[in-house]
């Protein structure tokens, strides 16, 4: 069996196994850079391509078979509805998430996703239903989360003072979680001139930098390359095994794998 | 050495050897690979190699970064922690104990 027909192979074992797309294509780019570089047979160097995408998916989720320990709920949010003049944007949705949980929100456009996390944030005041959270909590807004004149380092200075972190701490630790992300050179760029990706990873650093019991992301991959997207998930589940609840929103499908409640509002709704 | 007996053992260890040569410095699968062959602990299969780099990832231990190859795919550079290096430390200085335990119960039965 040629190189490419083994790649092929353990590209459709990675996507039957439900491995979303973009963590697939990065597995395939290193085995391919691999054989290319020892010149070696795939199936010396990795055995069956089934094999190696089941040892793969256990390496990216951790065992299986092992029940992942959930913890006590973090957030209940009952019965919430929610009208914007004439348009009921939310009617009677419930989402619970418990320590340990990725919980997705997903539906089409305009069907209330971001309302409900700004109302499970406290932003938004529903017209009614009640939003219950046990423990400190962290919102990262699609947009505007940043103050465009200040550089990175001082966005975690000001998010560390608040949990008393020393400037120093904050800043390495803001650093530690950038590059977590695959951002390196957190640099002398003010928020205002980063890109749009960066400036979305200057949030969700923020966002996680205070170690929050429940994390509530709105779409928090907006311009972000590949690379940074499979990052942005292997953060999420070290969070998560970290015992955080997480709340993600988002439109992207093939995500839904890798969350443990999807709340589809397009249906909740209906 | 026997292969399977090597393997068995490698399971255990592995990623902290991995960790070892990264505290070195950053370094991609292949170089790793070699490395590893080079430092005497036999060949290392990529099947093995890369879902321990994918599992020191999900930990947090390593972090990645892609860099464009020139005229051939993108490589991922692997980089430690600073969680890496306090678990290399950590678990690393657990080894060294267990092993020398071993060694003293191999070296008594031997003088027997």
């Amino acid at each position: 069996m040629s190189v490419e027909s083994w790649l092929w192979a353990l590209g459709g074992e990675l996507r039957r196994q439900g491995l979303a797309e973009e963590h697939a294509a990065a597995v395939i780019v290193d085995v391919r850079t691999h054989l290319r570089d020892s010149a070696e047979d795939p199936y010396r160097a990795f055995g069956t391509p089934e094999r190696y995408a089941a040892a793969v998916v256990e390496s990216l989720r951790g065992p299986v078979s092992q029940v992942r320990p959930v913890g006590p709920v973090r957030l209940r949010a009952e019965g919430i509805s929610k009208r914007y003049g004439r348009r009921q944007v939310l009617r009677g949705v419930g989402l619970t998430v418990q320590s340990g949980q990725i919980a997705a929100i997903v539906g089409a456009n305009g069907c209330g996703k971001s309302t409900l996390l700004r109302i499970c944030a406290g932003l938004v005041t529903p017209d009614a239903g009640t939003v219950c959270v046990h423990g400190t909590l962290s919102y990262s807004p699609q947009e505007d989360g940043t103050v465009p004149h200040l550089l990175p380092d001082e966005h975690f200075v000001l998010v560390g003072a608040g949990q008393g972190l020393s400037r120093d701490r904050a800043r390495a630790a803001g650093r530690d979680r950038a590059a977590q992300l695959g951002w390196r050179d957190v640099g002398t760029t003010t928020a205002g001139r980063l890109s749009g990706g960066t400036r979305q990873k200057l949030n969700l650093v923020m966002s996680t930098l205070t170690e929050p019991d429940v994390l509530l992301l709105d779409e928090p991959y907006q311009g972000f390359d590949r690379g940074a997207y499979v990052n942005l998930w292997q953060e999420l589940w070290r969070l998560r095994d970290a015992g955080k609840a997480i709340v993600v929103v988002t439109h992207l499908l093939n995500e839904l794998d890798q969350a443990d409640v999807v709340l589809d509002l397009t249906e909740a709704n209906g | 050495m026997d292969l399977d007996r090597r393997n068995q053992w490698l399971r255990g260890v592995l990623d902290l050897c991995v960790l070892a040569l990264l505290a070195r410095g950053e370094s991609y699968g292949y170089e790793l690979a070699l490395e590893l062959e080079r430092s005497g602990l036999g060949a290392i299969r990529g099947g093995t190699l890369y879902p321990v780099l994918l599992r020191l990832q999900r930990t947090g231990s390593v972090e990645t970064r892609w860099q464009e190859g020139e005229g051939g795919p993108a490589r991922k550079y692997y980089r430690i922690t600073d969680a890496g290096r306090a678990g290399l430390a950590r678990d690393g200085t657990d080894w060294l104990a267990f092993g020398a335990m071993v060694a003293k119960l191999l070296d008594e039965g031997d003088r027997r």
